[in-house]
């Protein structure tokens, strides 16, 4: 009997021993995981801000939807399978898809409500609605989805918002981030994220296990902030011309692969207008099918690649301009010169041709630009060899080439490639090939004319041929211009404070570089004259044709120039990959954008005279 | 030890000595955690019933006092002229559990309750204490009469008729109540240590066969639910399963009471429903989150005077009956409150068992006051008998 009391007394210890471990041992975390239970945070989503283009004119805004959400702490257990179930059923989908769901996203950011179905349809909602009772721990939830008014149009600049990538999400979190939130994550919404990113309110309240807001409710709110809109130096004007003409290009050349373009003030770097072709729909990571993202990413054609700032193409005859402002600055050449352009040039024991083998006898360098004579700068090559230093490689550089130019598009831009003689022992092949890990004087040649290893992107052959029309201004391309309150007031500028620096090459050089260019898209000789000589001559433009040699056989057209000539406000640089010469499909699209900028009839492109 | 059993009529004595003898430590502290129970019933129910704040406070009040008059009833019951109609009650007993498996059946669906108009009797709970009066006046009459291998598994025998039609109903917890009570009274009145070694081991067992090797073999005697809340404690934690999930919300509302509790309004696991059966089984957890360490183990103090006034009545008891009814109750009492607080802070199953004079329920609440009744009566004659015998 005693055995009793003492059996009682070891037990009821027993007891209190434990309840010791629980409650002042364990008391604090338990404490959390009550708080936890009792506090539910809601969210009232911000919308995103807009993107205008310079004069105001929608290019993305956010469209409130009403999406279906589920709440996992109300879908736990037997009967919360069940719901997701019978909801996955009702909307068609197989049984376990929106538990699989349910699932991912808790692991990734728990006690957030899971997006199910994005911008629920009207017979959704009133499925859902009907059925509340049935469906606990379902709802649909006010929220933001972005929009595009001109569908494609400036796809690849304005970039696409999706969810928070799953590597970073750590990152977002530390920055204020919920789990769910839609972030961008290319092209202008991800690079200024910062100032479009609507800010989510939050409320916390007092919730029951039945998910219901009972004792004092509210216990602290902050209110949603929506994003701030964002106007970029894009004029949607001109935009759109440059991609009509693009797309024109790509389709008349048949076996164009894609294209693209960029125009640019020369005077500040604001981007005008910037395209790629291939393209796709912006919104398709938010809202496309999961066949559609797929043919986005593999798509032999790259269509997420923008070229304009990320393809890399040789820069074939445009990079004459240069090579012409390296000579005229290392004295490889005098104003005024003659040298002889002859057919085809034989040196160091090789045969250099010009482009169909043509003649032009002796020229001086302006009408060397004008006409493209291969051999002309060929021999401006072998000179640029033989002197100590590195003119060409030099001048490339001032003139932002073989290094990104620092568009606001951080991600996507490509350096293109300027070969020197690192690049070469870089590259060869020392036991197949030991002569070539030097730098030869072939190299120097072909260089000349935009060939050999000479890669460029369009943004960067804007920027140059920008600094030569303006006097000597190696300016930033921008595409964002200032963020704007709701009547436009500009809040803060981001386009002013962008770096320029100063090519520094000598004015009555750099005539010399204009005036050919000048002729080369007006002159009897002109490459280009055909789609230039027409314009009315207030807009009279500079430029300068090319035609790329490439692994493909068929040549990459391109054109880069200015207008109007003697002040440039735009100047336009486009590719048509295999689009054949440039003269033929570049030059027009360059011609259209020109147009829609200047305010000329489109219809003056094309209209010089035909040259012999 | 037969001073008084030559009365008929039981003692009938005037208003002082009705109470002579009395056990003021059993009664006080039964009244006093009946009344803590019907405050912490009342703080964990405000909000349950829509329209009736007090809708679970005043019925349990009600059971409390009807219980009470049962327990200054029982304070003159005579046992031993009981003993005589003993097969009689136990037939009772069994016809009624009997008569709940057989109605819930036919209800298409459990039950535990018969339903008498306006009151609904659970039969099994008034069981316990009938089982323990039961196996008491057979443990008395055969002692000496038969062999004690015969007498322990007739002492089970009668115990597992019930147990297990209270066990089909399904009522695990229960069932379990009335095996703690035959075993502790065999023991009390002596049988030899291997019987309990053997049933040990037989219940090992069977509780083994029922719980992994027939559902292996596909044959599930329990319930599903009432597999998973006798395992959930082992493995307690990550799983969703609807008794893992009572037993984490147990615990986290008793941890967070911490040393001091959070008062009856601030218990949000409570009052805000996280808790479920906060007011019949998992009440202890209640008590633990309103009012911490503190409040937890007084309570658990006052189980253990009224567990040592029970055994301090066993050992007064003026007739070797009393005695092995006071066993009885006392382990009713022990089990009930080890195994119920156990459940609640996870180092028991989850069996359903409720707290003795806590938890909310009528047929529970007036078993117990009617088996401190008879423990209070045991006691009065227990000391009556000793001032006689010093006299």
């Amino acid at each position: 009997m005693a055995s009793f009391a003492g059996l009682a007394i070891v037990l009821l210890v027993v007891l209190v021993v434990r309840l010791w471990f629980l409650q002042v041992i364990g008391g604090a975390g338990y404490q959390e995981r009550a708080e936890a239970n009792r506090l539910r945070t809601v969210i009232t989503e911000a919308p995103r801000g807009a993107i205008t283009d310079r004069n105001g004119k929608a290019l993305v805004t956010s469209k409130e939807v009403l999406n279906l959400v589920a709440q996992p702490q109300d879908l736990v257990g037997d009967a919360g399978a069940r719901t997701l179930t019978r909801l996955s059923a009702a909307l068609g989908h197989p049984a376990g898809f929106f538990a699989a769901k349910v699932a991912r996203a808790q692991k990734a950011s728990p006690f957030e409500a899971v997006v199910l179905e994005e911008d629920a349809s009207p017979q959704l909602q009133a499925y859902v609605e009907e059925r509340r009772a049935q469906l606990p721990g379902i709802e649909l939830q006010a929220a933001y989805k972005r929009e595009y008014p001109n569908g494609t149009m400036a796809a690849h600049l304005l970039g696409y918002t999706g969810p928070i990538p799953v590597e970073s999400a750590r990152r977002y979190r530390d920055q204020g981030y919920l789990g769910n939130e839609t972030v961008g994550r290319a092209g202008i919404e991800s690079q200024y994220e910062g100032y479009l990113r609507g800010i989510a309110g939050r409320q916390q309240v007092e919730v029951d296990a039945h998910g219901d807001i009972v004792g004092r409710g509210v216990i602290s709110q902050t209110s949603p902030r929506p994003g701030q809109t964002l106007r970029l130096s894009i004029d949607l004007s001109v935009q759109k011309a440059l991609e009509r003409a693009l797309a024109r290009e790509v389709a008349a050349a048949g076996t164009s692969t894609g294209a693209a373009g960029v125009a640019i003030d020369p005077k500040t770097g604001a981007v005008l207008a910037m395209a790629s072709l291939p393209t796709f729909k912006p919104d398709v990571f938010e809202s496309g099918t999961p066949r559609e993202i797929q043919r986005v990413l593999t798509s032999p054609g790259r269509p997420l690649l923008d070229r304009a700032i990320g393809g890399e193409y040789p820069a074939a005859s445009t990079f004459k301009a240069i090579t012409a402002s390296a000579a005229l600055a290392s004295g490889l050449y005098t104003a005024g010169e003659q040298i002889e352009a002859p057919g085809s040039l034989l040196l160091y024991k090789t045969r250099f041709r010009g482009f169909n083998n043509e003649a032009y006898g002796p020229i001086a360098l302006p009408q060397a630009l004008e006409v493209s004579s291969d051999t002309f700068f060929y021999t401006l090559g072998d000179r640029s060899y033989r002197v100590p230093g590195w003119p060409l490689q030099e001048w490339s550089k001032r003139f932002g080439l073989g290094q990104a130019t620092g568009i606001d598009l951080t991600e996507g831009e490509s350096a293109g490639l300027i070969p020197d003689l690192a690049y070469k022992r870089q590259t060869c092949d020392r036991k197949v090939d030991p002569i070539n890990c030097s730098w030869r004087p072939g190299d120097s040649i072909n260089m000349s004319i935009g060939q050999g290893n000479v890669l460029v992107t369009p943004v960067q052959m804007a920027v140059a041929y920008g600094a030569i029309g303006n006097g000597g201004k190696v300016v930033t391309p921008t595409l964002g211009n200032a963020v704007v309150d709701a009547d436009g007031r500009v809040l803060r500028d981001l386009l002013s404070a962008r770096a320029t620096h100063d090519l520094g090459l000598p004015a009555k050089d750099l005539d010399q570089v204009k005036q050919g260019l000048k002729l080369a898209a007006n002159g009897n000789g002109g490459t280009s004259t055909p789609v230039f000589g027409g314009i009315p001559s207030v807009f009279k433009v500079a430029g300068k044709t090319g035609t790329a040699e490439n692994p493909s056989k068929i040549d990459h057209a391109w054109f880069v120039g200015y207008a109007p000539a003697d002040d440039p406000s735009i100047v336009v640089a486009v590719v048509v990959e295999r689009g054949g010469q440039g003269a033929n499909s570049a030059a027009p699209a360059v011609c259209v954008t020109m147009a829609a900028s200047l305010g000329f009839a489109e219809s003056r492109c094309g209209s010089g005279a035909k040259v012999n | 030890m037969t001073t008084l059993t030559g009365e008929p009529h039981g003692v009938r004595a005037r208003p002082r000595q009705a109470v002579a003898g009395l056990d003021w430590w059993l009664l006080g502290m039964t009244l006093a955690v009946s009344g803590f129970g019907a405050f912490v019933v009342r703080a964990a129910t405000e909000s349950d019933v829509a329209s009736n704040s007090g809708f679970y406070f005043t019925r349990q009040l009600a059971f409390t006092v009807v219980g009470l008059v049962c327990l200054f009833f029982v304070l003159r019951l005579n046992l031993e002229d009981l003993s005589r109609y003993v097969w009689t009650i136990y037939a009772i007993l069994v016809a009624s559990v009997g008569a709940v498996l057989v109605l819930g059946a036919s209800a298409r669906g459990s039950t535990r309750w018969i339903d008498l108009g306006p009151v609904r009797l659970q039969p099994s709970e008034l069981g316990k204490v009938v089982i323990a009066f039961v196996l008491a006046v057979v443990l008395v009459e055969r002692l000496k009469a038969i062999e004690p291998a015969r007498l322990s598994l007739m002492v089970l025998g009668l115990t597992m008729l019930p147990a297990v039609i209270v066990f089909l109903q399904p009522d695990l917890g229960t069932a379990l109540v009335y095996v703690a009570i035959a075993v502790v009274m065999l023991w009390v009145a002596g049988q030899p240590i291997t019987h309990f070694i053997v049933a040990g081991a037989v219940i090992v067992a069977v509780a083994g066969m029922i719980l992994y090797v027939l559902p292996a073999a596909g044959l599930n005697v329990l319930q599903p639910y009432q597999v998973d809340r006798l395992t959930s404690f082992v493995d307690s934690g990550g799983d969703r399963t609807q008794s893992g999930y009572q037993l984490e919300q147990s615990k986290v509302a008793i941890g967070s009471g911490g040393a001091f509790g959070k008062g009856p309004s601030g218990a949000t696991q409570t009052i805000n429903d996280f808790l479920p059966e906060h007011h019949t089984d998992f009440i202890f957890a209640v008590v633990a989150e309103m009012f911490g360490f503190l409040g937890g183990g007084l309570l658990i103090a006052a189980y253990f005077i009224i567990i040592w006034r029970a055994i301090v009545i066993m050992r007064l008891a003026p007739t070797e009956l009393e005695r092995l009814v006071a066993a009885g109750i006392a382990a009713m009492l022990a089990f009930e409150v080890f195994v119920n607080i156990g459940m609640n802070v996870g180092i028991m199953p989850i069996t359903g068992i409720p707290l003795p004079f806590m938890s909310y329920g009528g047929s529970h609440t007036l078993t117990n006051l009617v088996a401190v009744g008879v423990l209070l009566r045991i006691g009065m004659r227990g000391r009556a008998a000793q001032a006689a015998g010093a006299a």
